[in-house]
């Protein structure tokens, strides 16, 4: 649905997006993540063909954005990371403008902004002047307008920025609905958000590309440095059964009562497959020195501190004016 | 001209729903009102005539207040235009959209155009007055509405082009005002520069007191077509080059 291909975007001889190149199959979920300031709004203007690339190539379900852009446009609903809105017009009025804007027929314009507002849960707002709405329903009715040409790809730009938590459940399970029969392409930098609505994510920093694909192979990139166990039982007896275990080291235990948290790291030695049985021969161990074991979490594999150790090691990069990755 | 008519049934309900549209049209017809009267009152306290004028001809020639309404109408009208819509983004809505910038600049500003015109029309009513009690001559009165119309078209033009070039309104109306002061403070050089002199052929050709005369007085000159045409084709070429620009800010 989108191919982008060494998209890059100069503003003032600063490098907004550098040579970003990734794709967006029919029916995938994507989570464009990236820091503030990494290129994200930059990238997704240029998808939706508000800004013009500086060199690059990019297709919108096979139409070129710069030879094609009615073409392209016409496929995709685009959601703006404010969610501009006319003020002074009612929410029904907006999406009717709208609709003719993106070229729905007459006939079917009226029952395009009901299906629309349904969809976006706006439909009891419908004759409220937008001025007058809540950032949530504001948010939504960028939404709806998103939707109201039924376009088959729908690039959002921070959809749920600036909501409260309820409002925010209420945008996710709006985009989940979606997912079911749109493609969708939603940046954030908020990573719960993320692991809650994407079925792939694409990482950038520093508007270079830093990791691109599923959830599970980006945590993948990134094994856990180490292990912590809760046991209730004697902590000593657990450290040393952890102490014992291959590729364990500067374990430490903590002692509250009959309850004991112990934590070893990984050696540098070990990949990613090789953590996972060094992890299953921990619990083992533990559990052999007869201890009860309440919780096992692995240190540091988690999407945020994936997501900060990715870009970190972008940041890290450019600020050392060499592209080649830091050895960890 | 993709999405032309949506642009400018909005432009025009945009504009009548702020208050700043009715209290211009108020304000605008109360003046217009008042320099009507004042005229009439005066042609008719005269014991006899003594000049050629006609009620009409002083209206819309020779007088500086006509041109002082026109200057003070068309900021506030344009302002809005451009300079909103990018202050408040929503610039990035309507440019995702399968829509031409040709059509953009051009809804606009035919919708800022015939609000203009319709605040005109109800002065129409001031030729039904004067048909009612004398001789009208319908020809200089076409010629009349045609150069406010003209002289209006290319201010509204310049408006818009101004309100392009900057995300805050009111430098959009700063500079609408100042262009439109300097094109009018030219004109005036018409009656301050040595005849024969360049200065003086450039200001009398852009001299809109000269034009609204000549205008008034039932002249249709292709020199003011022209000038007009240009004033109101140039800016709108300006505008769509300078909408394109800030995508490639």
């Amino acid at each position: 649905m989108i191919s982008v291909q060494k998209l890059v975007k100069r503003y003032d001889g600063h490098l907004a997006v550098d040579g970003v190149s990734f794709e967006v199959q029919k029916g995938e979920v994507v989570g464009f993540l990236g820091p503030n300031g990494a290129g994200k709004s930059t990238t997704l203007r240029i998808l939706a063909g508000f800004l013009g690339m500086t060199s690059g190539k990019v297709e919108v379900c096979g139409h070129d954005i710069q030879d094609a852009p009615h073409e392209a446009k016409k496929m995709l609903g685009y959601m703006p990371e404010a969610v501009p809105l006319y003020p002074e017009m009612r929410v029904a009025e907006y999406l009717t403008f709208r609709a003719e804007l993106k070229g729905v027929p007459r006939g079917r314009r009226v029952s395009s902004v009901d299906d629309a507002m349904q969809k976006a849960s706006v439909a009891d707002v419908a004759n409220t002047t937008i001025g007058h709405l809540s950032k949530g329903y504001r948010q939504r009715v960028g939404l709806a307008d998103a939707l109201v040409a039924k376009p088959p790809l729908l690039i959002l730009d921070e959809p749920t920025a600036g909501l409260d938590p309820n409002q925010i459940r209420e945008v996710r399970d709006v985009l989940r609905a979606l997912g079911k029969d749109h493609t969708v392409l939603l940046s954030t930098h908020i990573l719960s958000e993320v692991e809650a609505s994407c079925s792939k994510v694409v990482v950038i920093a520093k508007g270079k590309l830093v990791a691109a694909g599923t959830l599970d192979e980006i945590q993948k990139k990134r094994r856990p440095r180490g292990v912590e166990i809760h046991v209730r039982g004697d902590g000593a007896r657990a450290k040393d059964a952890l102490a014992a275990v291959d590729g364990a080291t500067r374990v430490k235990v903590e002692i509250h009562g009959d309850v004991a948290r112990v934590a070893c790291a990984w050696g540098k030695k070990l990949d990613g497959d090789a953590v996972a049985v060094a992890t299953e021969r921990a619990v083992g161990a533990v559990v052999a020195a007869g201890e009860s074991v309440r919780e096992v979490r692995p240190i540091g594999s988690s999407l945020e501190e994936v997501f900060a150790e990715l870009t970190r090691a972008a940041s890290d990069a450019t600020d050392a004016g060499d592209a080649e990755e830091r050895p960890s | 001209m993709r999405g032309f008519w949506p642009i400018y049934k909005r432009e025009l309900f945009a504009f009548f729903v702020t208050p700043l549209a009715w209290v211009l049209i108020t304000v605008f017809l109360l003046v217009q009102g008042m320099h009507f009267f004042l005229l009439v009152d005066h042609f008719a306290s005269q014991a006899q005539v003594t000049s050629d004028q006609t009620p009409l001809q002083a209206f819309f020639g020779n007088t500086v207040l006509l041109y002082l309404v026109i200057f003070l109408l068309v900021p506030p009208m344009t302002m809005r235009l451009f300079a909103e819509e990018r202050r408040s983004g929503t610039i990035e809505t309507l440019l995702t959209t399968p829509v031409s910038t040709v059509a953009v600049v051009l809804s606009k500003y035919l919708a800022v155009l015939t609000t203009y015109l319709a605040m005109w029309a109800p002065t129409l009513l001031y030729l039904v007055i004067l048909k009612r009690t004398g001789d009208l001559d319908w020809r200089a009165a076409m010629a009349s509405y045609l150069g406010v119309a003209l002289v209006g078209a290319g201010y509204l033009s310049l408006g818009l082009l101004m309100s392009a070039l900057t995300k805050s309104q009111f430098l959009a109306l700063v500079l609408t005002a100042l262009v439109v002061l300097v094109l009018f403070i030219l004109g005036i050089g018409e009656f301050v520069t040595r005849e024969g002199s360049l200065m003086h052929a450039v200001c009398a050709h852009v001299s809109i007191w000269a034009h609204m005369n000549d205008f008034a007085n039932g002249v249709v000159d292709s020199r003011r077509l022209v000038f007009y045409g240009t004033l109101v084709v140039l800016p709108l070429f300006l505008t769509t080059r300078a909408v394109d620009a800030w995508r490639w800010g």
